[in-house]
C-alpha cells in the first residue's frame, strides 16, 4: 500500500548503465602508457582497481601515440552520444517506454566540452520529441549526479505523472594526456568510461513484473569545502586540459563528510543506523577508506562503491548509480528501507540525497 | 531513563552499568538493543560494565525459547549477532565483569567487551556444539585471543576453562577475588581516561579488523582513520595543552 504522502514524492523507475566494449586490465593501460616509474605503477596497481572500460586508439607500430586535443573532443562528442543511447535504453526498454514519453530530459558530463549539448544531439538522433524540455549540466565533476537529480526531482515534484530523465555519460578517456608526468599518470590510472540513465517520476506507477523499483526522493544536502576548492581542477597545460588531483582531497572530504550526512538525516529525524543501504560515488580507495572512518560505514555498507571501482574505475558522474543499480540487481531493499546517494567532486563538493523505497 | 524487561541499567558518574544474568530470549536481545541506542544516543557516560550475579555472567540461550514444532529459521540468531556487534562498536569503554558460569552466549556477550574481569570462581566453556548447534560469532573472534589450536579445545572438544586458566590462555585481562571486583573496575575506570572518545573507537575498529585484511589495504584504512583522529577538536584541544605545558 503506497501512502498519499509517498505517491507526492518523485520516485526513480529505473537505472540503466552503458560502457565501451573495450575492457583493459591495469597492467595492459600501464604497458600502453610505457611508464617504468615505480611511483606510476603503485597508482595503477595498489588502487583496487582491476578493469576499467576505454575507448582508446589503436596502436601504430606497437605503439599508442599520445592524442591531440581535437582527437580528445571527437572522441568526447562520438561516444558521449553513443553510450547515452545504450544507457538510455538500458533504462527505459525493460519498462516498455521509449524516448518519445520522456518530457524532460537532463545531460551531465564533465569529460569534454560540445554545444550544441549531448541533450540535442540525443533528440535528434535518438527519438526524443521535439517539445522535450532539456538541461545540460557540463564541467561540474563527479558530484554533478546528485545535483541534477535536484532540479530533475523538483521537475517530477510539480509536473506529477511526467518522465523525466537523467543521464550521466563521461567518456573519462576523453580527457586522458600522456605527457608523462606524475599528475597525468594518477588521473589516467583512476577513471573509466560509462554512462548511467535514471528516469523519474511522481505519482502511483507499476513496474513490470519482476523490475525492481528505484527508491523515492525525499531530500538533498550540498556541502562545498572551499578552502580547497583548487584540489581537483582541469588545467590548460601545453594545449590540452589536463586533470589534476591533489593528494589530501581523501582528507579533506574525510573531514567535512559528517556535515552535510548530519544535517540531511536530523531534517528528517533519522539516526545513522536506521540508513539500510549507502549509494557512495566510487571515488578511489583513498576516499572511500575516508569516507568509511568518518560516517562509521563498514565494508559491506560500500560493497557496491567497491566493486564498481574494482570492475569499472571511477567513472565519475554516474558512478553512484552502477552502485543504485548493483544495489536493485541484488534485491535485498524492502518498502520503507531508508538510503543515502552521496558523491564527491570539484567544488570540493559533497553532494547527498535521502530517498525511501 | 530508559525502561527495560528484564536486564537492569543504572548510571553513576561516568560509568553505566548493565545488570545481566538472564538466560538469553528475544526479551534480552530487545533490551540489549534499547541500551545500544540509549547509549547511542543519549548516555553521557564513557564507560559501560556488564555484570552478571553470583552464579552466572550471562544465561545461555534458552533451548525452550525454540518452538519444536514449527520449522526454525535463523531470523533470531542474526539479531543475537546483530546486538553482539552493536556492543563491540558502541563508542564507550566496555569491561565484562564475571563471577561463576560464563558458558554459551554469556562467553560470546563476554568476547565483544574491551576488557574481561574474572572473580577466581568464574567458569568459561563454550557448550553449543555439544548441545548440537554451533557458538555463534564466538567462531569469529576466539581464536584471535587464544589462537586456533586452544579455540578448537574449547569450541570442538567443549573444555572447561577456570578463571586462572582462562587468564592464563588470554581469555581474561585480569582475575581479582569476588570482593575485589568493584575496586578492580574502579581502578580500571580511573586509569583509563577518555581523553578523545573517537581515538577508541577508530582504534578498537582497526584492531577488530587486522585480522582480514592485506597490509596493502589496512594502511589506507589506517591513514583515514588516523587523519580522523588528529583533526578532532578534542585533539586540538589536546595540541594546544601539550603546547603551553
Amino acid at each position: 500500500m503506497v501512502s498519499k504522502l509517498a505517491e507526492s514524492l518523485p520516485q526513480i523507475l529505473s537505472v540503466g548503465t552503458a560502457t565501451p566494449p573495450d575492457r583493459y586490465t591495469q597492467e595492459e593501460v600501464l604497458a600502453m602508457f610505457d611508464s617504468v616509474d615505480p611511483r606510476v605503477r603503485g597508482f595503477y596497481l595498489n588502487g583496487h582497481i582491476k578493469t576499467r572500460h576505454l575507448v582508446l586508439p589503436d596502436p601504430v607500430n606497437g605503439r599508442r601515440e599520445p592524442e591531440s586535443q581535437e582527437a580528445l573532443i571527437t572522441k568526447h562528442r562520438r561516444w558521449s552520444v553513443r553510450l547515452g543511447k545504450e544507457a538510455i535504453d538500458a533504462c527505459l526498454s525493460p519498462l516498455g517506454l521509449t524516448p518519445a514519453d520522456v518530457d524532460y530530459l537532463a545531460c551531465v558530463t564533465t569529460t569534454g566540452y560540445l554545444c550544441p549539448g549531448v541533450s540535442a544531439y540525443l533528440v535528434k538522433e535518438h527519438g526524443f520529441r521535439e517539445d522535450v524540455h532539456r538541461i545540460d549540466v557540463v564541467g561540474m565533476g563527479c558530484n554533478a549526479g546528485v545535483n541534477t537529480l535536484q532540479p530533475v526531482a523538483a521537475f517530477c515534484a510539480t509536473n506529477p505523472g511526467k518522465l523525466a530523465l537523467m543521464l550521466c555519460v563521461e567518456v573519462c578517456s576523453a580527457a586522458y594526456v600522456n605527457d608523462g608526468t606524475l599528475r597525468s599518470a594518477i588521473v589516467n590510472s583512476l577513471f573509466g568510461d560509462g554512462a548511467a540513465a535514471v528516469v523519474l517520476r511522481t505519482g502511483s506507477w507499476v513496474n513490470p513484473p519482476g523490475r525492481k523499483y528505484g527508491p523515492r526522493i525525499l531530500g538533498f544536502e550540498s556541502h562545498t569545502i572551499s578552502d580547497a576548492m583548487m584540489t581537483m581542477r582541469f588545467d590548460l597545460y601545453e594545449g590540452k586540459l589536463s586533470f589534476f588531483l591533489d593528494r589530501d582531497i581523501p582528507y579533506f572530504i574525510g573531514s567535512h563528510v559528517e556535515k552535510p550526512i548530519g544535517r540531511l538525516l536530523e531534517r528528517f529525524g533519522l539516526k545513522r543506523r536506521q540508513i539500510a543501504h549507502w549509494v557512495v560515488h566510487s571515488g578511489g580507495r583513498k576516499v572511500i577508506d575516508s569516507v568509511k572512518y568518518n560516517i562509521g560505514l563498514t565494508d559491506h555498507d560500500v560493497r557496491h562503491t567497491l566493486s564498481v571501482l574494482r570492475d569499472y574505475g571511477n567513472v565519475s558522474s554516474g558512478s553512484f548509480l552502477f552502485s543504485l543499480e548493483k544495489l536493485l540487481n541484488e534485491r535485498v531493499v524492502k518498502p520503507g528501507d531508508f538510503g543515502v546517494l552521496m558523491a564527491m567532486g570539484p567544488g570540493v563538493a559533497i553532494e547527498t540525497a535521502l530517498v525511501q523505497w | 531513563m530508559l525502561t527495560l524487561d528484564v536486564l537492569g541499567y543504572e548510571e553513576q558518574g561516568n560509568v553505566a552499568t548493565l545488570q545481566l544474568g538472564h538466560p538469553v530470549d528475544v526479551a534480552v536481545i530487545r533490551d540489549l538493543q534499547t541500551v545500544c541506542a540509549y547509549l547511542e544516543d543519549e548516555s553521557k557516560s564513557d564507560v559501560l560494565v556488564l555484570r552478571g550475579n553470583a552464579e552466572r555472567f550471562c544465561g545461555e540461550i534458552d533451548m525452550r525459547a525454540f518452538d519444536p514444532s514449527r520449522p526454525l529459521d535463523i531470523h533470531g540468531f542474526h539479531k543475537w549477532e546483530k546486538v553482539l556487534s552493536w556492543i563491540e562498536r558502541i563508542p564507550k569503554f566496555t569491561i565484562a565483569v564475571i563471577r561463576g558460569r560464563c558458558v554459551g552466549a554469556g562467553l560470546q556477550l563476554a568476547l565483544v567487551c574491551d576488557q574481561r574481569i574474572a572473580a577466581p570462581g568464574a567458569r568459561f566453556r563454550l557448550d553449543e556444539v555439544s548441545r548440537g548447534f554451533l557458538p555463534g560469532m564466538a567462531t569469529f573472534r576466539l581464536a584471535k585471543y587464544i589462537g586456533l589450536g586452544r579455540a578448537r579445545s574449547l569450541v570442538l572438544a567443549g573444555k572447561q576453562l577456570d578463571a586462572v586458566e582462562a587468564e592464563r590462555w588470554g581469555l581474561v585481562d585480569q582475575v581479582v577475588p569476588a570482593e575485589g571486583l568493584d575496586a578492580a573496575v574502579s581502578s580500571l575506570v580511573a586509569a583509563w581516561t577518555p581523553e578523545n572518545a573517537i581515538a577508541l573507537e577508530l582504534a578498537r575498529r582497526l584492531l577488530n579488523e587486522s585480522y582480514s585484511i592485506q597490509y596493502e589495504e589496512f594502511i589506507g584504512n589506517f591513514l583515514a582513520a588516523q587523519h580522523r583522529a588528529i583533526t578532532s577538536e578534542r585533539f586540538m584541544e589536546l595540541l594546544k595543552k601539550a603546547h603551553s605545558e
